[in-house]
């Protein structure tokens, strides 16, 4: 579904967002992305809706290379990938219905399609209640909702998420994810970019680690810091984390090969 | 892909209206100035129109006596093909003449009354090599048996001429230095108005709209502000031409009569004036789009 060959990009005055990330995701994986500020999540997520092109390496999405889109057609491959983000993005003017509809409306879907799906996607994040509401008068996971109702409404094949839960509280974060994990289990790929430990802990899937632009950790059923490595074994994955509290680099790479070379294996 | 009209209506609609008042100054520069266009436009079609009347590039005409014999008009003819000045001259006879000055007095029946054609005087309408050696010539025939009168109404028509040359020259310079501004308003306008709407275009670019279902509502927007400017300028110079028509019917401004312009001509002038605020705001959001929207 997504695959990196040896992507590299760097900004102008030189910062080195990602450099040589080669990885594979398949369809209907749930993956997170995790890293500190600065890591190259966003930069990731950037590259993978053509916002930014590679400087170096490629990209396929859903058996495309990317970088070969040529310009018109970037909306077309924006259409298979649904996106939500930290502060929602809604539009305060529209009601959660519209808000929702908005998206299928510009890209030019009938009426009557609109009107069908809008009602069952605000049915499955659990706002059919609410469709008549304004942004302003929603809270705050509420609102995250509608901004995944949007993302999905248009059935993507890949649903790419930026820190989901950055504005959330704890519980309603929870709420978010079990959406999340229910988009996943429809067959959507999901790509989440979090920093929320207990969230990643706690749903056991894959862990992409980023690092200064580099990939340090690719995971099965990971957890997002190092340490915790007795509940980590339980789980049957060879007991990564504790190696990984090493900060010696070399040694990193070593565990990613090994992991990528275990991936490989299966 | 579907682009409902419904859709880019909405939009365009919503759009002109949350920024009504930079679209109302773009609409009206363009309508002063396009105004400004249309009666340039107009006053030298007026110009060439009564220049036309009067005899275009006749340089002298010589007025023959109208109980002169057929013999003293053979002479002066004969004098006139002599004359190595003269390089072409046109003779017309009573009739013809008279028809010519029914044309010039048609505002004033009385005048008209007054005249027959044996009364009007021929006259002989002569091309000059060089126009300024109009007096010289014109005296060489004021004193020929039969003639009436030489007269240079070269001077006074090409007065008239360079009056309006330079009238329109300062129209249509006012006209393109507010047909820019009003470009630069419209642009503005439409900046401002990508820049209310970023939050949407954003969500759209997101979701897959194509660039051209995000340009289109800014597009038409640009188009109807020059379309409305247009519309207003067109009323304007509708408006003066008939003001300028009416005065001279009603004020018996014999002269000019051939000024007030047919239907025909007034449709074209207009025409362009209407092609000229579409092009102005289509190239305006053309501009804001290319440069501000980054889609």
């Amino acid at each position: 579904m997504i695959r990196f060959d040896n992507v590299s990009k760097s900004y102008k005055g030189g910062v080195t967002a990602l450099t040589g990330i080669s990885l594979e995701i398949t369809k209907g994986e749930f993956v997170f992305l995790v890293g500190s500020s600065g890591s190259g999540k966003t930069t990731f997520l950037k590259l993978l809706l053509r916002e930014e092109l590679p400087d170096g390496g490629r990209i396929w999405v859903a058996g495309r290379d990317i970088g070969e889109l040529s310009h018109w057609r970037v909306p077309y491959l924006r259409r298979n990938l649904g996106c939500v983000f930290q502060d929602f993005r809604l539009l305060p003017n529209k009601t959660v219905a519209e808000n929702v509809a908005f998206a299928l409306e510009v890209i030019g879907r009938p009426r009557s399609v609109i009107r069908s799906q809008v009602t069952q996607v605000l049915e499955l994040v659990g706002l059919g209640q609410k469709h008549d509401r304004r942004p302003d008068e929603l809270s705050g996971g509420e609102q995250q909702r509608v901004a995944v109702a949007r993302a999905f409404v248009n059935r993507p094949l890949v649903l790419l998420a930026d820190e989901p839960t950055g504005n959330l509280d704890p519980s309603t974060s929870q709420g978010i994810m079990k959406l999340l994990d229910r988009i996943n289990r429809t067959g959507t790929t999901v790509v989440m970019a979090t920093h929320d430990v207990g969230i990643v802990d706690s749903m056991r899937r894959r862990v992409i680690e980023l690092d200064r632009g580099h990939l340090v950790r690719d995971q099965e059923r990971g957890i997002y810091g190092y340490g915790d490595a007795s509940s980590t074994s339980t789980r049957g994955v060879p007991a990564v984390a504790a190696g990984l509290a090493d900060q010696d680099p070399s040694r990193r790479t070593g565990r990613v090969a090994a992991v990528r070379a275990r991936r490989g294996q299966r | 892909m579907a682009l409902s009209i419904e859709y880019v209506a909405k939009e365009t609609a919503t759009n002109l209206w949350r920024n009504r008042l930079m679209a109302l100054a773009a609409v009206l520069t363009v309508a002063v100035s396009l105004s400004l266009v249309g009666t340039a436009l107009l006053l030298r079609q007026a110009v060439n129109r009564q220049i036309g009347e009067l005899g275009r590039n006749v340089n002298l005409q010589v007025f023959v006596q109208a109980n002169a014999t057929t013999a003293q008009i053979a002479t002066i003819r004969s004098q006139i093909q002599q004359t190595p000045q003269i390089t072409h001259f046109t003779y017309l006879d009573h009739e013809q003449s008279y028809q010519q000055a029914i044309k010039l007095l048609s505002g004033s029946p009385s005048a008209v009354a007054a005249l027959t054609p044996a009364t009007t005087p021929p006259v002989f309408r002569c091309q000059l090599a060089n126009p300024n050696d109009g007096p010289a010539v014109a005296a060489q025939f004021s004193g020929v048996p039969g003639v009436y009168r030489a007269e240079v109404p070269s001077q006074s028509i090409h007065v008239l001429q360079q009056v309006t040359n330079v009238l329109q020259v300062i129209l249509l310079v006012i006209a393109v230095v507010l047909l820019v501004s009003s470009l630069v308003l419209i642009l503005n306008a439409i900046r401002m108005a990508i820049f209310a709407r970023r939050r949407e275009v954003g969500v759209m670019k997101l979701v897959g709209a194509t660039n051209w279902f995000i340009r289109i509502p800014f597009m038409l927007e640009g188009l109807v502000q020059g379309m409305l400017g247009a519309i207003v300028a067109v009323v304007i110079v509708l408006l003066s031409n008939m003001g300028v028509s009416y005065l001279i019917r009603h004020y018996h401004v014999n002269v000019l009569a051939s000024s007030v312009l047919p239907a025909h001509d007034l449709l074209m002038t207009e025409l362009l004036v209407v092609a000229v605020g579409l092009v102005v705001g289509v190239a305006g959001s053309s501009v804001a789009v290319r440069r501000f929207l980054d889609v």
